[in-house]
């Protein structure tokens, strides 16, 4: 992998973990009663950053390619550990939804009253274990990235939460730590077999560095690891109940981004440093991949409970990334990279639409709500558009990267290829039965004079949309950017 | 001989008897002013006796017609254990489970105790390791029994003394197992004897006996079965001294032991391999059931001792510092947990896990300072318990031990689970009814501050501790 490394350079990198860093120590300071403080410190910190991801994404240099802004210092050399950041093409489209999704979650939550100071601080732990982890390139970071975004999780979901929440949470947390039971080891043995003494994950990507052996033996071990947390089946398991225990600006980081850490993490560690291994176990891949597409739509048909729904077609919707890695193909790739991107807004949208209606109706079941365009017509319009995004309608994001991955897949396994489409239709049906109950027919009486969402909160919602849409409409500005990664490593991979 | 070496060990035997005569002027009912003034002259020369180990950091020297090693080594433990000393005289201003009268005695005995864990990790002879494991236990056979809780004191002191002497005479029947196959009671002279005949039945169970007296100190399977019953039933600070010093000594002393005798034995390697994981795997699963917080670390110790066994039997340079490495980490990770523990129960009763309800509204430093060491404990990053396990794990893996590497982890993820349980008891349950703040003293508040950021930048950067632990393994390596 080409470097480029600039020393005059502004270290942008490092700048966004320290605001976050920064934001989450200022918050702890302030007192306990002034919430208001706290969230506007929250506001200001986390707009920073998502002006330096922009900053990043655009300032990308697309012509140049490989690794930018580069940042390395030693941090424990007799072991090759050291502070690695950069970002290549397929991680600057992730610490850009990292920012937007972490600001739009900062926004959503701004009528949270309790234990205010302690939720924003985790939230901002939890962020900056999220973007340390896309723009590390060192494995022993890289793991320890992993954790750091894992373990607030708990509390988060068990304080703050709602639908058996200390269950959900204990769930999410175990199953999460055992993928990195299985990661570290992993790691480590890639570290050992190099001899090269660094986990510097440039060094370790030189082709013909580890024996086919060692690469799938140390595929599979991160695929499963870094697999139960992309939600991969039939590992998903923890992943409905934890989206529907957290409260909504979780969710919207977790299904948002923590999945996509996953299967980032299988792009990045497992099938960049294990090529052979992937070609080996891709069509183990693809079938866990289809069946989860399939498994979530079927799953997502039954459910009353809003958040179960979208929980499920997040499953559904990962095994479509988990398609695209599986086909070994440039376009594979890209559609994978487009789809992490496209989910994790759409699905931040959509836990934020379903946020407001239940901090309003104290609801989440579709047989009690109905008829709720007519209550809150702009809410309404919030979720309808993330949940035609979901269904993979042109014009919006999500139909790109769908598009892609099936292209690929249609290739390479056609008949597993022409499965997934049929469940996407399902998933597709089960969206519009959703809207169809939730948002149209009879209004429930109780619920007839809540008010709709003011401007204020109606902002997080818009910047999400409009991100849907632009992409929808301009797939290339996300497609020459993740090019500039997949094209050379494929063609190194062939050759 | 030059006496300026064993310095450390001069001052904590002055200090001892500095306390036993004091204890000979004791009153019968000594006032609060009295006792403070007890505890502040022994934490003034506790912080004295850390001044003194780290002056004599760096000398080397043998003692004893050869029987006492003086090293880099021995010195960097004898630093940590008169830090672990240091912290636990820290929350032993409020003890109350000890009678006001022998206030004196219990420090004479926690520097006597302290003294002779000193000694064992300089011994370098067989005889100069039993006298110097034995009279650190005795120490801890009374300081468990002092507690003022009669039964429940001597109960644990008297299963400790009796699975304490259990593995003191297997251990002396390995020993001279060891003595009648090689000949020599020098551990020097055994590394070079040793490899030899390693394989031969009679020094595989000579060694593996002899490590048992030590794995009762570290409380490793089949010589745990004292642990949770003496935590629970020794008041807490003597608790967190077993927990900390005590064990710190126990790790050197098995290093020192392994790294100069247990070269090249597949068949005692396989045996360590055992015990390690059966008991990370007890020592987790009992863990899960535990009410009483005293009883969960205890078990949660067992199972540590297994992550650190782990370390020692890849018998590398790499394995060695990792396991050094880790000491460290428990002695501050689990002082902490201690610290919250003396500070919450400040009538020295024992604390269940339910007691914890509502600790984050009453005192957020408490409730902070036990979420970092409990998360430390299970080695979540970036925390110095994480540190300390992939150190020995990386060594582990070196070697080739990938699978039991993989079960440790899954034995990291089963101790997630308890130790979730208790962090969730301190952030999500609140208590029946409305409870007090607690009111924690400045200092000590600045105690669980400072314990916790060490934690956290012990783990973030770990570099100057790792090179210290790398320094003092290769005191380790033998040069023949």
């Amino acid at each position: 992998m080409p470097m480029h490394i600039d020393p005059a350079r502004f270290p942008c990198l490092s700048a966004i973990l320290v605001s976050c860093a920064v934001g989450m120590l200022t918050i702890m300071l302030i007192p306990q009663e002034r919430k208001r403080l706290m969230k506007q410190v929250s506001v200001f910190f986390s707009g920073i950053t998502l002006l330096l991801t922009l900053y990043v994404f655009f300032a990308y240099d697309k012509g140049l390619g490989g690794l930018q802004f580069v940042e390395n210092v030693q941090w424990i050399p007799s072991l090759g550990i050291s502070y690695f950041n950069g970002v290549d093409g397929f991680s600057v489209p992730n610490l850009l939804l990292t920012g937007i999704v972490f600001f739009t979650g900062v926004l959503t939550m701004w009528e949270l009253e309790t234990r205010v100071k302690e939720y924003f601080a985790l939230y901002f732990l939890l962020v900056t274990g999220v973007f340390g982890l896309f723009m590390s390139m060192d494995l022993f970071f890289i793991f320890v990235w992993y954790d750091v975004s894992l373990f607030p999780m708990y509390l988060l979901i068990a304080v703050w939460g709602t639908t058996r929440k200390e269950y959900g949470a204990m769930k999410l947390t175990l199953y999460l730590l055992a993928g990195s039971a299985l990661i570290l080891p992993a790691i480590i043995f890639l570290w050992a077999k190099s001899g090269l003494d660094t986990f510097s994950f440039v060094s370790l990507m030189q082709p013909g560095l580890f024996t086919p052996q060692a690469q799938k033996f140390a595929f599979l071990l991160l695929f499963l690891g870094f697999g139960i947390l992309a939600g991969v089946w039939p590992l998903h398991t923890w992943s409905p109940v934890g989206h529907v225990a957290a409260p909504t600006g979780v969710s919207m980081v977790h299904a948002g981004v923590l999945m996509k850490i996953g299967a980032f993490g299988v792009l990045r560690v497992a099938i960049m440093l294990c090529p052979l291994g992937w070609v080996y176990w891709a069509q183990l891949m693809a079938v866990l991949a289809a069946t989860g597409i399939i498994y979530g739509a079927l799953a997502g048909l039954r459910q009353t409970d809003l958040k179960y729904v979208i929980g499920y077609s997040s499953v559904s919707h990962m095994g479509v990334v988990g398609l695209g890695l599986s086909t070994v193909t440039v376009e594979g790739l890209n559609g994978a990279v487009f789809q992490m991107f496209a989910h994790g807004v759409m699905t931040a949208l959509l836990f934020s639409s379903v946020g407001y209606i239940y901090d309003r109706t104290h609801t989440k079941l579709i047989p009690e709500l109905g008829g709720l365009s007519r209550i809150m017509p702009v809410a309404s319009a919030f979720f309808i558009v993330a949940a035609f995004a979901g269904m993979g309608v042109p014009g919006l994001a999500n139909f790109w990267g769908e598009l892609l991955v099936f292209v690929a897949a249609f290739r390479t396994y056609p008949v597993l290829g022409v499965i997934a489409v049929l469940a996407l239709v399902v998933t597709a049906l089960f969206m519009l039965r959703v809207v169809q109950k939730t948002f149209y027919g009879p209004e429930n009486e109780r619920y007839a004079r809540l008010p709709d969402m003011s401007l204020s909160l109606g902002i997080p919602r818009i910047i999400l949309a409009a991100v849907l849409l632009i992409l929808g409409l301009y797939p290339s500005v996300l497609f020459d950017v993740i090019r500039t990664a997949s094209v050379p490593f494929m063609s190194g991979l062939l050759r | 001989m030059n006496w300026m070496v064993a310095g450390p060990e001069i001052f904590y035997f002055a200090a001892g008897l500095f306390f036993l005569l004091l204890s000979f002027t004791a009153e019968q009912n000594p006032d609060a002013a009295a006792r403070r003034r007890v505890h502040l002259t022994a934490l003034l020369i506790a912080s004295v006796g850390i001044l003194v180990c780290l002056v004599s950091v760096g000398m080397e020297g043998r003692l004893f017609i050869r029987a006492y090693r003086v090293d880099i080594f021995s010195q960097v433990f004898k630093t940590l254990i008169s830090l672990g000393l240091f912290l636990i005289i820290c929350i032993c201003g409020g003890i109350t489970d000890i009678s006001e009268r022998r206030h004196h005695e219990f420090y004479f005995l926690l520097f006597t105790c302290t003294l002779a864990l000193m000694l064992l990790v300089s011994a370098d002879h067989l005889l100069s390791i039993y006298i110097s494991l034995e009279v650190s236990s005795y120490s801890l056979y009374i300081l468990v029994a002092l507690r003022k809780n009669q039964s429940l004191g001597l109960e644990a002191g008297i299963k400790y003394f009796l699975v304490g002497t259990f593995a003191s005479a297997v251990m002396l029947l390995g020993m001279a197992l060891l003595y009648s196959t090689s000949g020599t009671t020098y551990l020097t002279d055994m590394a070079v004897v040793l490899p030899g005949i390693i394989n031969r039945p009679g020094v595989v169970i000579g060694l593996l006996f002899t490590l048992g007296g030590f794995f009762f100190k570290l409380a490793i399977f089949p010589f745990h079965f004292w642990a949770p019953d003496t935590y629970q039933g020794a008041s807490n600070q003597v608790a967190a001294y077993i927990a900390t010093a005590s064990k710190v000594a126990a790790i050197a002393v098995i290093l020192r032991v392994l790294a100069f005798a247990g070269q090249g034995s597949v068949y005692l390697v396989h045996a360590l391999v055992v015990l390690s994981v059966v008991s990370m795997t007890l020592g987790n699963l009992a863990a899960i059931v535990q009410k009483d917080l005293k009883r969960l670390l205890a078990f949660s110790t067992i199972a540590h001792s297994g992550y650190v066994l782990l370390g020692i039997l890849v018998l590398s340079p790499a394995g060695y510092s990792g396991a050094i490495f880790y000491a460290l980490a428990l002695l501050v990770m689990e002082f902490t947990a201690f610290m919250v523990i003396v500070e919450l129960a400040s009538d020295g009763r024992n604390l269940q896990i339910k007691e914890l309800a509502g600790l984050h509204r009453r005192s957020p430093i408490l409730a902070l300072a036990l979420m970092v060491s409990l998360f430390s404990l299970a080695g979540i990053p970036p925390t110095i318990g994480f540190a300390g396990k992939f150190l020995v794990f990386v060594a582990a893996i070196q070697k080739g031990y990938i699978a039991l590497v993989i079960i440790a982890m899954i034995n990291v993820v089963v101790s997630l689970y308890y130790y979730l349980l208790v962090i969730k008891a301190a952030y999500l349950l609140e208590p029946a009814e409305p409870l007090p703040p607690i009111g924690v003293s400045l200092p000590k508040k600045l105690l669980a501050g400072v314990s916790a950021a060490v934690i956290v930048s012990g783990g973030f950067f770990p570099y100057w501790l790792v090179q210290l632990a790398q320094t003092a393994a290769r005191a380790l390596v033998w040069k023949g």
